[in-house]
């Protein structure tokens, strides 16, 4: 449980940051994806598969968290950024610019620039048809084009 | 490196959360281990709460059941029900002056002896005790040996007469038909064998002393017109009670209303007088 909590500890992190947006439900989803990962019967064919079923599984509690209401906590997206390390204003732009994409805009973006994973990859994730996905990568990064400039990626 | 994964790099998770998720999993994984030992004690606790319930009413029934009596009359009557470990369960009063010391005095769940002897220590009790007064105590029981020789322990050094009699379930439900404590009603069946005049509610009205002077006044009387017509002496044992003569205690086995084929005597046998008035 050590190694799994060290390997993708900062990955569940940031999944939960780009769709929750706030510190104080971060710990809650946090320890639920772990817990469900304790729980997992099943087995994983490599590292890859490991890290593929995190990122889906944080999604997904990350999602069923926010469709209780009652637990949503509202917080200003300034108080989020200042939560992490921001190493620069320039980073600062970026990141708040991609926090105020639409959350599955957000899903694939994070995962497609971030975490590396291709449309197949990500489709398989979220379960969804490649071209979907292929949609909303290309509506995102238009987004982030208008709002950052050419330059962005 | 792209500009989106320069933003997030500085975003990870901190020690605090890592080590606090680790301990949540550990308390949470000892939860999980324990179903079936959680699931054993429910039953076990289940089982065990089920059983106490069962042994429970069954003891509070055994416990709460009198098996024997005891009438205790001086003028308060009072009669005592004691279970099978010997502790009283049931107290009851049969006049005002009864329920004026049991008013005060818990006798409840007290071994029997320790009861008795609370009502013969109590001051309002103690005032019916005077020295020409007359105690009696009677018992209803399969072994009442056992319960007079505890009784008698009780005597010494008193100034008061105290007699001890047997009587029978019987004798008792019919003394409560007349709400007379059955010690009373068997000393009045006793008189009505020497004088059929009398009634329960007279002797409703006479203390257990009176009773038994007019009892002992009658059997004097009627002894003397016995030695008068046959000429004979007085043995002594000629009505089948036995005086011990061992201090102030009489133990005046069970009566026997005339006529209806009773027996004097020893311990613990028949006692018919409840047909004979």
């Amino acid at each position: 449980m050590n190694r799994a909590v060290e390997t993708h500890a900062d990955m569940v992190r940031r999944i939960c940051l780009v769709h929750l947006k706030n510190e104080y439900d971060t710990e809650d989803v946090f320890q639920n994806v772990f817990m469900k990962y304790m729980l997992y019967k099943g087995s994983f064919e490599c590292d890859e598969h490991e890290k593929a079923w995190f990122a889906r599984v944080t999604i997904n509690a990350c999602t069923d968290w926010l469709r209780s209401l009652s637990r949503r906590r509202w917080v200003p997206l300034e108080s989020v950024l200042e939560e992490g390390s921001i190493p620069d204003e320039t980073s600062r732009e970026v990141l708040e610019a991609v926090l105020q994409l639409p959350e599955r805009y957000r899903e694939v973006i994070y995962l497609f620039y971030y975490e590396g994973y291709s449309a197949v990859e990500i489709a398989g994730i979220l379960g969804k048809k490649e071209n979907t996905i292929y949609t909303w990568l290309s509506r995102a990064k238009e987004i982030l084009r208008q709002k950052l400039g050419g330059e962005w990626a | 490196m792209n500009r989106i994964r320069e933003s997030m790099e500085g975003i990870r998770a901190s020690q605090e959360l890592k080590a606090g998720t680790l301990r949540y999993l550990e308390r949470q994984r000892s939860r999980h281990r324990r179903p079936i030992w959680r699931r054993g004690a429910f039953y076990a606790l289940t089982a065990a709460a089920c059983l106490l319930i069962v042994f429970g009413v069954g003891w509070h029934s055994l416990y709460g059941m009198p098996i024997s009596y005891i009438s205790m009359d001086v003028n308060p009557s009072i009669e005592l029900g004691i279970n099978r470990y010997g502790r009283v369960v049931a107290a009851e009063a049969y006049n005002e002056d009864g329920w004026d010391v049991l008013r005060h005095l818990s006798l409840k769940n007290k071994p029997y002896v320790q009861a008795v002897g609370s009502l013969l220590e109590d001051e309002a009790y103690q005032k019916y005790l005077v020295d020409n007064a007359t105690l009696v105590f009677t018992i209803i029981s399969d072994s009442p040996d056992v319960i007079m020789e505890e009784l008698e322990s009780l005597d010494e050094g008193v100034s008061y007469r105290i007699l001890t009699y047997t009587s029978d379930s019987h004798c008792m439900e019919e003394a409560h038909q007349y709400e007379m404590s059955f010690g009373k009603y068997r000393a009045y069946l006793e008189l009505t064998e020497y004088d059929r005049s009398v009634t329960v509610e007279d002797c409703h009205g006479m203390s257990m002393g009176e009773i038994q002077d007019r009892i002992e006044g009658c059997r004097q009387h009627e002894e003397t017109e016995h030695s008068k017509n046959h000429g004979g002496s007085n043995t002594g044992d000629g009505g089948g009670n036995t005086e011990n003569g061992d201090g102030n205690t009489e133990n005046r086995d069970d009566y026997t209303g005339g006529g209806n084929g009773g027996s004097h005597g020893g311990h613990g046998g028949h006692h018919g007088g409840c047909h004979g008035k």
